[in-house]
């Protein structure tokens, strides 16, 4: 055996040694929850009947009654306006303050650091921030809403604002992802570019259409996608701010199935409706993995 | 638009910038000058611009139920990021050399279980902890916070791996080191840097964490962000003292966000985008 050799053989034992206990652990605490899941949603279970957790005589049934379910099927439509609109709005803002914000200053610099701070905070104090501004008795905004003689409604308890508020919320905390994405991908634009459609005679807005707006859109997709996944996270928020309501005005898929396995205690129900939100994320997330591994190949 | 255009950015631009950035962070501020206010100021409009700042809140908080809430999330988010640096850092250093066909599929793998919504991992955590007695416990939360960390260290380690000089181990392999010994003497004190980066944002999310600590624990094991809300549940209104437990979650945060901000971006996509 030569040299080279036995360091090899040794190398590919430590490499075994070194992955095994993350492998393990992965699906210790990753893969077997997943299985685990895939089995409840298989039956009836629910916490007050103990039997219920192996009854798998009718595997399908929880599947079955999902598509006749309209607070499941509002669900998913209040989390697709939810999504919409949030990511829109948030994609669309995070460029306007990236392209606000590409320019060399020390100031800039400092302030862009601050930008970032509501996407750092844990979510639920982001909740308790909005839940002080929309709580009228101690918010500046019905203060200032007072001042011009309006009269607002309370925004979370009203079945045409909630959704709308939770949207704002929701675009505050996570506008600072968007805005470093899109800064990031601006600051890798060559600046002949833009010089040379300068000298071409090109308008500034023309510039933004036809040179930086091609060369951001990828990240633009991309990041709209991560957040159209994370989007699907909106708990704290919801929880905080409406708890689902008024109604079900508000209540997104998410939000249903936590209510079913917490308060209703239909954990064999609640996990074939996390099941088809699983799939969506992994549908999602598969298209995500392709865009990167795409503009990988193409740099 | 105009900076790649060479121009230098006006007056104009820096007072915009300015006015944007005071109104996105004045919701943030608002939280932040109410926990230093008394009752009654809270409830005062127009709200008096300077006042004299009262450390009630705070000093109440520190003497209830609410400190015991903050060893807690000081526990398991610090257990858990050793336990998911432990396992992680060797492992992330392992796939870094390795070029086989599979990493693709375990990308894939480590993206999902940062996608996954937490209800997914809540549903058989629960009935698993109820069955074992590990409901309401500091090690139930360690073992739920790695399932999200250990990903995310091995994603982000990998980059700071490959940054080391391969002909730096090979030297130190040919002199008969063991790939060990060259591991942990070499390559970890050169990676120093990334592990401290990552380590603190693992911190992040298992302190950040709401849904987990909600569902998994009751009294003995609730963390500081559950301890919140249950002022605004349980003890009526007192908004000065959610304001100022707010501002406590939140400090720890901003300390550490601020000494990665540059690893931000990657730790957030941990997968798809590289940083």
């Amino acid at each position: 055996m030569t040299a080279k050799g036995s360091i090899e053989a040794e190398r590919r034992s430590f490499d075994r040694w070194a992955l095994a206990p993350s492998l393990i652990v992965l699906i210790l605490i990753g893969g077997l929850p997943a299985l685990y899941l895939l089995a409840t949603s298989l039956t009836p279970f629910q916490l007050v009947n103990p039997g219920s957790a192996t009854d798998f005589s009718a595997p399908l049934r929880n599947y079955h009654l999902l598509s006749g379910d309209p607070r499941f099927i509002n669900s998913l439509s209040v989390q697709a306006k939810l999504s919409f609109w949030g990511v829109l709005f948030q994609v669309l803002l995070g460029m306007l303050l990236a392209l606000l914000l590409n320019f060399r200053s020390r100031f800039v610099e400092l302030a862009r650091t601050f930008f970032l701070i509501p996407m750092v905070l844990p979510p639920i104090v982001v909740a308790v921030i909005w839940k002080l501004i929309y709580t009228p008795d101690i918010s500046p905004l019905y203060y200032a809403a007072s001042l011009l003689n309006m009269t607002m409604p309370s925004l979370t308890s009203s079945v045409d604002f909630a959704l709308i508020a939770i949207i704002i919320a929701d675009t505050w905390e996570w506008l600072p992802f968007t805005f470093l994405m899109v800064l990031a991908s601006l600051q890798t634009i060559p600046e002949e570019y833009s010089e040379a459609a300068l000298v071409d005679g090109a308008s500034r807005i023309q510039i933004f259409f036809y040179v930086t707006l091609p060369f951001i859109a990828p990240i633009l997709v991309i990041s709209a996608m991560f957040r159209l996944i994370d989007s699907v996270k909106a708990f704290p928020l919801i929880f905080l701010l409406t708890g689902g309501g008024p109604g079900s005005v508000t209540e997104v898929t998410n939000y249903y199935a936590y209510l079913l396995a917490f308060d209703f205690n239909e954990i064999g129900y609640s996990s074939a409706v996390t099941i088809v939100m699983l799939l969506l994320v992994v549908a999602v997330s598969f298209g995500v993995m392709w865009m990167g591994r795409r503009r990988e190949a193409m740099a | 638009m105009s900076s790649h255009v060479g121009r230098s950015p006006g007056w104009g631009r820096h007072v915009a910038v300015a006015a944007v950035l005071f109104l996105l962070l004045s919701p943030f501020l608002w939280l932040l000058q109410m926990s230093f206010k008394s009752n009654d100021l809270i409830l005062q409009f127009p709200p008096p611009l300077i006042f004299k700042p009262t450390l009630e809140h705070y000093r109440s908080l520190w003497n209830s139920a609410f400190s015991a809430s903050f060893v807690n999330s000081l526990l398991s988010a610090s257990f858990s990021t050793g336990l998911a640096l432990l396992l992680g850092v060797p492992a992330a250093y392992a796939l870094s050399k390795w070029t086989g066909r599979g990493k693709y599929a375990l990308s894939f793998a480590i993206l999902v279980t940062r996608m996954a919504p937490p209800i997914a991992f809540t549903i058989p955590f629960f009935l698993f902890y109820r069955w074992i007695g590990l409901l309401d416990t500091v090690t139930g939360l360690v073992l739920v916070y790695t399932s999200f960390n250990l990903p995310l260290v091995i994603w982000m380690m990998q980059p700071f791996f490959e940054t080391v000089p391969p002909s730096l181990e090979e030297a130190a392999l040919v002199d008969g080191a063991r790939t060990r010994t060259v591991f942990l003497q070499i390559v970890v004190p050169m990676v120093a840097p990334g592990i401290a980066a990552t380590a603190i944002l693992c911190f992040l999310y298992a302190w950040n964490d709401f849904f987990f600590a909600l569902i998994l624990t009751r009294t003995y094991a609730r963390t500081a962000p559950v301890a919140v809300v249950n002022f605004m549940n349980y003890e009526g209104w007192e908004w000065g003292k959610i304001a100022a437990g707010g501002s406590l979650v939140m400090a720890p945060v901003l300390i550490f966000s601020f000494a990665v901000r540059r690893y931000l971006v990657s730790g957030l996509t941990a997968g798809a985008v590289k940083g």
